[in-house]
């Protein structure tokens, strides 16, 4: 590969330089520059792991099922009590530039039948991945990166995967020294075959296995027409008792090229991860959850706006599941309430939900929905809209 | 876990009560979230409203 030496880059007809080079590796332009994909080029959301609305860092043990833990991210688990995951579960020093990983334990040796498979995913949504064009002959290439550790050294497996399994592409890595980060990438020509979502439902499925049985797993490195979850011969974390797996600084970008990681604001990131899960957590007796008004004696009925509008309109709302964490106040004092809160309605922008108390409400009076008067810390209110 | 119906509030939607394995009530939903639509699928059905679990 040849190298052009130079410091000023200029157009014929322009009067100063239009682009600058230092020695720093710093380039300055006089113009904006134009890229083929946008600046904001990562496809996961939360890829650095930072935001765990839903249990702001405790390790949890995930149920027998596809279950959101960390934002975005979804451990899939086919039989119970394999394995826990946690951001910055196992309290290691993540890579330079970042500050959270997501952490999995395996809890026994467990030995993956043919039919059962293991792992951490993010089901992109159609809309983020729609100039992507899989499903036709433009299908665009693009390049997975991430930083990986685990106590275990070997290759280990993933896939790419549509949204009814009928399309995946189990890849590879290599795993070289254990217990120390590692950067890991992979470049994926775009699927020309099959149905790729391009609407809110789900476009593209990224997996990462720690563990997968025969009828999960594939041939790394090539297309094929069915469900694969990962890599034949890939290593089982699970497998082995006490085996840590960790990943942080995920970026699926267009191209061939694993370009750094694109940092975002927190707050930006943050309001992406609301599109799909938004929680309003208490952190004392005594707090505000939403305006209300009294539907008779003993039920107030209050709306909750989203800060973001949400993928989908949510039909559940999730709490504590403990009464006396739940209160309404509306004059002259306030009361714990006797069910826990429930949902009513939503719209993708609000939701509607309902606090009842014994008795003593005025209907048609003003009241306050909030966290309760002594065991408030714990109350939370949370809607999901996610894939 | 299992679900049951909430007391119907009059012209409003039936509200359902996920009661997980420890007998607490941590979701509430409609009859449109994917998980009590699943859990129905499997042939099961929610308690009534004045049933105690």
């Amino acid at each position: 590969m040849s190298t052009v030496k130079a410091t000023n880059f200029q157009n014929a007809s322009s009067a100063t330089a239009n682009m600058v080079t230092d020695a720093s590796g710093n380039v300055s332009f006089g113009g904006t520059a134009a890229m083929s994909s946008s600046f904001l080029r990562n496809r996961i959301i939360n890829g650095d792991m930072r935001i765990d609305q839903r249990n702001a860092g405790t390790e949890v043990n995930p149920a027998v099922t596809q279950t959101y833990y960390l934002d975005r991210w979804q451990a899939t688990s086919t039989a119970a009590s394999k394995y826990k995951i946690g951001q910055n579960a196992g309290a290691v020093t993540p890579p330079t530039g970042y500050t959270n990983y997501l952490g999995l334990t395996s809890l026994s040796a467990y030995t993956v039948g043919a039919a059962e498979s293991f792992g951490v995913r993010q089901l992109i949504e159609g809309l983020n991945v729609s100039d992507l064009a899989w499903g036709t002959a433009s299908a665009a290439t693009v390049t997975l990166s991430f930083w990986v550790r685990s106590s275990l050294t070997g290759t280990f497996g993933g896939s790419l995967r549509n949204s009814d399994g009928t399309r995946s592409y189990p890849f590879t890595y290599t795993i070289s020294v254990a217990n120390t980060w590692e950067q890991k990438t992979v470049t994926v020509a775009g699927d020309t075959s099959g149905t790729w979502l391009t609407t809110n439902g789900i476009g593209i499925i990224l997996i990462f296995s720690i563990g997968a049985g025969s009828t999960f797993s594939g041939t790394a490195g090539a297309w094929a027409a069915t469900n694969y979850l990962s890599a034949t011969g890939a290593t089982s974390v699970v497998g082995t008792n006490g085996a840590t797996f960790y990943v942080t600084g995920v970026q699926l970008e267009v191209g061939t090229v694993a370009t750094p990681f694109e940092r975002q604001l927190y707050n930006a990131q943050l309001a992406q991860c609301q599109r799909y899960y938004y929680r309003i957590s208490a952190t004392g007796n005594n707090q505000p959850f939403a305006n209300a008004f009294c539907d008779n004696t003993t039920i107030a009925r209050g709306a909750v706006l989203f800060p973001v509008t949400m993928r989908d309109r949510p039909t559940a709302l999730e709490q504590s599941g403990t009464v006396a964490n739940y209160a309404i106040i509306s004059a002259p004092t306030g009361q714990n309430c006797t069910s826990v809160p429930a949902f009513a309605t939503s719209t993708v922008i609000s939701s509607e939900i309902n606090f009842t108390i014994a008795s003593g409400l005025v209907a048609g009076q003003g009241c306050l929905l909030r966290s309760g008067s002594a065991s408030g810390a714990s109350a939370y209110l949370g809607w999901s809209a996610e894939l | 876990m299992i679900f049951k119906c909430l007391s119907l509030i009059e012209g409003e939607t039936q509200i359902y009560a996920r009661v997980d394995e420890d007998g607490l009530i941590r979701l509430t939903c409609t009859a449109d979230y994917p998980e009590f639509k699943a859990w129905l699928a499997e042939g099961n059905t929610p308690l009534p409203a004045d049933e105690e679990v």
